[in-house]
């Protein structure tokens, strides 16, 4: 039998009996996530405009993560309004950045496995490295904007006559501390996607400054970084989305 | 009191924040410390653009560019080159030059001390990825000060610790990759989960539930591809290998997800204590119980975060596939199954560590109780 195709089921046995049909919610909107990865990877194939593309999936993939992640509205929709905001700030940061270090394609360290291909395929790579960039950050992103968000919406469901300010001050408070575990889980996944590149470089004894100039380490740390700064964006934007939307509701009340 | 300690904080961050813009401007000077020549373009000009059409009816264009530049560094410092560059639209392997941007060179001919022919080499990216650095590293600390230093601190340590595990693995002529970086996973969350909870009991429960969680997946996984023969799991297919790829894909998933597990368990064993904190007189099963129910909440979002990541990584791969007309099936099984694989493997990690987390915190928390 085919190994994915077992570890797919074991996967979902094991989110049935954590989380019996929360459970399966999130199995469902993992899976949604990945038929997005798919058809993106196609339209852009295709040769749809990539930033178009990366903007309608980059939402849909926010929305599925975000509003199959958790029931409560208002922790869903700040968390999602919060989180598409930051995904337009991060295509400001991240294209210029993408078109000006131009890690774009694939260098010479992967030799075997383009050859025999046709490299002239009449797509711009440096636009498709900004989608897959973009794309790569909205996990992290969307996981700390729930983190905050439900964390602050408990908060007003124990003290509902709290002012947004105090509110808004909480939720950096959330975010101090969520800080470190997102930073660790961006960083070893880091480490798990490239340990062989990195004995590679190790074993043919690449210097530093070639490293630090290397396009694909250089892309790759990219990525991360934007991840990273989505992140942090996220912090402050997810605590003010909710502050407001309280103090919204609080003055119609 | 504490209004000028959080002042003096903010000043401090601001402080750190200009020497790192220091750094960054460094980059742009730096090239002396290169021992590879680099030189600077003073003029780019097209000679030449021809239309490509390869064999799948890819449509492409071929530029042709005359470069000059000034070499800014080591012996044939301020002497002027001529370079050429061809670049395509796509950009596969290569890219177009503009004026100011520096790039290394390869000297091919020189006649005394100067250099008839040289060639470009590469591009100087230094500075844009310290730039990222910096801009990332400043918006870290100045929302989230002191506890942003510690990630810092955190991920440099680890970073070091990585590269000397490689360097072991090399040394072992990667005789042992699965027990070196086991070990390593075990290192890693001893130090990283440390820094974030102190010597608490919170601590020793988020360790256990890591180093437990780790194994029983790993163990699964070894299991699983063992009795399918890795059926569709195309491990011939792995980039930049230069090892045997099974124990290092393996040991990939389990350096992959540690940083997800290390969050969830973090997440759930602290509100646990919170919860036991507040009411004192709930019961292991309820405890246990609303370790489930934190966890539930939790894992959808984090095996996300591995999914986009690991998925990203296959994007121009795939691409590049489906343009030279292969299957869908072909590019999902060459390019994307060992990142679907990864992220299965580390998603049933992060969710085994929930149950393991919830039991270890139920028993735990009642026998604090009886003492």
């Amino acid at each position: 039998m085919n190994a994915i195709i077992v570890l797919l089921i074991i996967l979902g046995l094991l989110m049935f009996a954590v989380g019996r049909g929360e459970g399966l919610r999130a199995y469902f909107s993992f899976f949604i996530n990945f038929l997005l990865i798919f058809l993106c990877i196609w339209l852009l194939a295709i040769g749809f405009p990539p930033i178009l593309i990366t903007l309608v999936i980059g939402t849909s993939i926010l929305a599925v993560t975000i509003f199959l992640g958790s029931q409560d509205d208002l922790a869903t929709q700040s968390a999602f309004y919060a989180s598409f905001v930051v995904l337009i700030l991060l295509v400001v940061i991240i294209m210029p950045i993408e078109a000006h270090a131009f890690v774009q394609g694939f260098s010479s360290e992967n030799g075997e496995e383009i050859e025999g291909f046709s490299l002239q395929i009449g797509i711009s790579l440096v636009q498709i490295s900004s989608a897959t960039a973009i794309l790569s950050t909205l996990g992290a992103i969307s996981e700390a904007a729930i983190a905050i968000s439900s964390g602050l919406s408990e908060i007003i469901t124990k003290k509902p006559e709290i002012t947004p300010e105090a509110l808004f001050t909480d939720g950096q408070s959330i975010g101090r501390q969520i800080i470190g575990t997102a930073l660790n889980t961006l960083f070893f996944s880091f480490f798990g996607g490239f340990l062989a590149l990195f004995i590679w470089f190790m074993n043919l004894k690449y210097t530093f400054a070639q490293i630090i100039n290397n396009k694909i380490f250089v892309g790759e740390l990219l990525m991360n970084l934007f991840a990273l700064i989505g992140v942090v964006l996220i912090i402050p934007l997810t605590s003010f989305v909710v502050s407001w939307l309280h103090g919204h509701h609080q003055s119609k009340a | 009191m504490k209004k000028i300690s959080k002042k003096m904080t903010l000043w401090l961050m601001i402080a750190l924040t200009l020497v790192g813009l220091i750094g960054v401007a460094f980059t742009f000077v730096d090239d002396f410390a290169y021992s590879r020549p680099i030189a600077k373009i003073t003029s780019t000009e097209n000679t030449r653009v021809e239309n490509v059409t390869d064999e799948w009816q890819n449509h492409d264009k071929t530029y042709h560019q005359a470069i000059k530049a000034t070499i800014t560094n080591g012996q044939y410092k301020g002497q002027h080159v001529t370079l050429s560059n061809t670049y395509t639209k796509t950009m596969a392997l290569d890219q177009p030059y503009k004026k100011g941007q520096k790039v290394f060179l390869s000297i091919k001919k020189t006649s005394g001390k100067t250099v008839k022919q040289a060639s470009i080499y590469g591009f100087k990216r230094d500075t844009y990825l310290a730039f990222t650095l910096w801009l990332a590293l400043s918006l870290l600390i100045l929302t989230t000060q002191f506890q942003g230093l510690l990630a810092i601190f955190s991920v440099l340590l680890n970073c070091v610790l990585f590269f000397l595990a490689i360097q072991i693995d090399l040394a072992l002529h990667a005789s042992h990759v699965l027990l070196i970086f086991g070990t390593l996973a075990v290192i890693f969350a001893v130090l990283t989960l440390f820094l974030i909870l102190g010597p608490t009991t919170k601590y020793l429960a988020a360790v256990i539930t890591t180093i437990i969680g780790m194994l029983v997946t790993i163990i699964l996984s070894m299991v699983v591809l063992n009795l399918t023969h890795a059926k569709g799991v195309y491990l011939e297919s792995m980039s930049y290998v230069t090892q045997l790829p099974t124990p290092l894909f393996l040991a990939e998933c389990m350096l992959g997800s540690l940083g997800a597990i290390m969050d969830e368990a973090t997440d759930i064993i602290s509100t646990l204590f919170e919860l036991k904190a507040e009411k004192p007189d709930l019961t292991q099963w309820q405890i246990f119980q609303s370790g489930l129910s934190v966890g539930k909440n939790i894992m959808g979002p984090l095996i996300n975060v591995l999914l986009l990541i690991f998925m990203a990584d296959t994007f121009t791969m795939s691409i590049l596939f489906i343009r030279n007309f292969n299957h869908f099936g072909y590019t999902f099984n060459m390019n994307m199954s060992l990142g679907v694989t990864q992220t299965l493997i580390s998603g049933i990690g992060i969710v085994l560590a929930i149950p393991i987390a919830s039991l270890l915190c139920g028993f735990w928390l009642r026998r604090r109780q009886k003492a």
